[in-house]
């Protein structure tokens, strides 16, 4: 059986074909705006092409993400972190945990035997947008995304780890006092490893020892080593990871079916 | 229906609740009266036995303000906290201060000032401040109220040494308004009032009983409502206890015929709290997934006597220190017959709460629930404390929970509500659930 996922996140969307859960093709798009439905369809239509197949092949498309209502070809649903989850157990079978940083969300999930997810915490809103605030703070600091991912972390301080909001303020002095931009960005990272590790933590179940890490941030070696360091741990990362919640949804959809 | 798994049919006694309502409302409305402010809700009873006395608290009006008309509560929010309240204080309280200190509630009509305050000791600092903060404001009358509660192995001794200080305290307090406000006390209606409203407890926990029940014959969202209804003086007290008496009776025979409150029910859960009133209508979301809440530690923790081991027993709150039809013939008599029952667990739930939060597991269990949902507020500590200790207890036999952030009930400011119905989503999802017009 050949089937689909679709991941519209907010900056980015990709889209997978699965079939008999092996990824056989891959497609990405920036998600956009007002135009999100064609980029829905554009990353999809890369994914089929991809694979060498063409729509009608495919049994079911499911669609995951902040943008998954604006999928209107997806057949259905399914939330962020069941994505996440069901992508974490696909990669790493032993899996113990998931977690994604993301340019909106930061999510964490315990994985059981019983039940795939046996808790669960979304990040509220102090720890909201960690991702597009990089993003902003790269342009303002006239970085590529590839330079901000390169920054040494090692011996960065670190700005305000309240919310983006007081990070960016934090930024903004360093800014003023000259600082340069690869340390301004390296407080930023460091400020936003701590945030996001702040949900981590606010699980009650014990996480394990194979904790998945999964989102856009995992394209980003200094929030890794950033956040390793905050943590004391190290994550499985897997190659795919920026594919991880189209995979995801992918194989949960059809699971729940 | 689809997923229909129960017959279901509306609950007849809305139509009294509504009509007691109306009633209230429209006595709370006249001018003529002295209000007071901070009373529990058991001198609460009396005040209406007083000709002109009426207590108006800062919870139910501030509730009504956030839920009703969101851009006066942030006015009046504002006002609160230009004058050094911060965004701390519960939304209650800082909705009602700040209309007090803009002088006119939200249809325009000057804020009904407080003419006395009876403060009773609560962990929240924020429920103890509205006692205080309407005296702050102009000198007015003040009297204290007080709970017959101690932590630690139940001390018989001390019980009877604390209900004689309660109960000395609220006959002076009575005494003393009668001079004080030139007001005559209907010793009558306090005898009725007292059986009346310990009648009405002795309903309610007969009605938590069914609850517990497969499926539910009521759910929290209706209890929420009736809950809150107080006989005006029109109606006098008689006619509340007619309207829980015809629900105990409706309830007990939608779970003798297993008449669902919700037809679709195959999740049930209990909250620690509920959320800001005017999201109710996530309850309603919920049953999409055939989720229904059952309740919550503020709305049934004290209907059932829990105890330690968990066995538990419909509470009565005449037996046994007195029996039901005893004649009352004093004023003692009466205020006695209200306060005894208190003293083995006090009904003032949010004490209880925090000496006992883990009751919420038995409740778990007596409820026969799947999971539980507790909102992390960000102002309005009462309402939080205890919130994630009681999420690690529940996880550790094997309950499903969800944490959400939010305000306290009374405001809304800082519940996303979209985020909030994402993460019930999620919560549905990762148990297993879709809605069921998926
Ligand atoms: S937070 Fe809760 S306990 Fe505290 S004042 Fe508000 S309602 Fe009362």
């Amino acid at each position: 059986m050949i089937i689909a996922g679709i991941d519209m996140g907010v900056q980015n969307t990709r889209a997978v074909i699965i079939k008999d859960n092996v990824v056989i093709g891959r497609g990405a798009a920036p998600t956009g705006g007002i135009d999100r439905p064609e980029m829905a369809m554009k990353a999809y239509e890369d994914a089929l092409s991809a694979a060498g197949i063409a729509a009608g092949d495919v049994s079911k498309v499911y669609a995951t993400g902040k943008g998954k209502f604006d999928v209107a070809f997806a057949d259905a649903v399914l939330t962020e972190t069941v994505a996440a989850a069901r992508a974490a157990r696909f990669y790493f079978p032993e899996a113990t945990a998931v977690f994604s940083v993301g340019a909106d969300e930061t999510l964490a999930a315990a994985l059981g035997r019983e039940r795939l997810i046996s808790e669960f915490v979304l990040n509220q809103k102090c720890s909201a947008g960690l991702g597009i605030f990089i993003t902003y703070l790269a342009r303002r600091l006239g970085m590529t995304m590839a330079q901000a991912a390169a920054v040494d972390v090692a011996d960065a301080c670190a700005v305000n780890d309240g919310c983006v909001v007081f990070a960016e303020l934090d930024a903004l002095s360093m800014m003023n006092s000259g600082e340069d931009a690869d340390a301004i960005m390296a407080a930023a990272i460091k400020a936003v490893a701590v945030r996001a590790a702040t949900v981590l933590c606010d699980l009650t179940a014990p996480v394990g020892d194979k904790v998945v890490l999964v989102g856009g941030f995992t394209q980003s070696p200094a929030f890794l080593k950033a956040l390793s360091s905050c943590m004391g741990r190290e994550f499985l990362v897997p190659d795919d990871a920026e594919f991880c919640g189209a995979v995801g949804a992918a194989l949960a959809g059809a699971e729940a079916e | 229906m689809k997923g229909q798994i129960w017959e279901t049919r509306p609950l007849e006694c809305w139509n009294l609740a509504k009509e007691i309502r109306r009633s209230y409302d429209g006595a709370i409305a006249g001018k003529d009266k002295v209000l007071g402010q901070g009373m529990s809700s058991f001198t609460l009873d009396w005040a209406s036995a007083f000709p002109a006395i009426r207590v108006v608290e800062d919870n139910p009006v501030g509730a009504m303000m956030a839920a009703q008309d969101e851009p006066f509560a942030r006015k009046a929010r504002l006002a609160s906290e230009v004058r050094g309240w911060g965004r701390e204080i519960c939304g209650y309280h800082n909705n009602c201060w700040g209309a007090q200190f803009l002088g006119h509630t939200s249809d325009g009509n000057p804020f009904p000032e407080r003419e006395f305050t009876v403060p009773f000791p609560c962990v929240c600092d924020s429920h103890i401040k509205r006692g205080q903060q309407c005296r702050d404001y102009k000198p007015i009358a003040r009297w204290t109220n007080d709970f017959t509660m101690y932590i630690g192995e139940r001390d018989e001794k001390r019980e009877e040494a604390m209900l004689d200080h309660r109960n000395y305290n609220t006959l002076k307090m009575l005494n003393e308004m009668e001079i004080v406000f030139g007001q005559k006390l209907d010793d009558e209606m306090i005898y009725d009032m007292a059986k009346s409203y310990t009648n009405i407890g002795d309903i309610r926990s007969e009605i938590a009983y069914y609850m517990t029940f497969k499926p539910t014959p009521l759910t929290v969202k209706d209890m929420y409502s009736f809950f809150q209804l107080r006989p005006s003086p029109k109606m006098g007290p008689d006619v509340l206890a007619k309207f829980w008496e015809s629900l105990r009776d409706e309830v007990k025979w939608r779970v003798e015929n297993k008449i669902a409150a919700v037809g679709t029910e195959r999740f049930r859960w209990l909250e620690a709290h509920p959320p800001p009133w005017h999201y109710l209508k996530y309850y309603r979301y919920m049953e999409q997934y055939g989720a229904v809440c059952l309740g919550s530690q503020y709305a049934n923790l004290r209907e059932l006597l829990i105890e330690p081991d968990g066995s538990y027993e419909v509470r009565s709150y005449t037996e046994p220190a007195f029996s039901a039809d005893m004649e009352l013939t004093t004023r003692e008599d009466a205020v006695r017959f209200m306060t005894t029952p208190d003293a083995r667990s006090p009904r003032h739930w949010k004490i209880e709460e925090y000496i006992e939060p883990y009751k919420l597991n038995d409740m778990m269990k007596i409820y026969n629930c799947d999971g539980a949902l507790l909102g992390l507020w960000r102002a309005g500590v009462g309402c939080t404390l205890t919130r994630k200790e009681q999420a690690i207890r529940l996880r550790e036999e094997g309950y499903s929970v969800m944490v959400y952030e939010g305000s306290q009930p009374g405001d809304r400011v800082d519940l996303d509500e979209k985020r909030l119905l994402e993460q019930l989503d999620t919560w549905m999802e990762s148990l297993g659930f879709r809605k069921f017009e998926d």
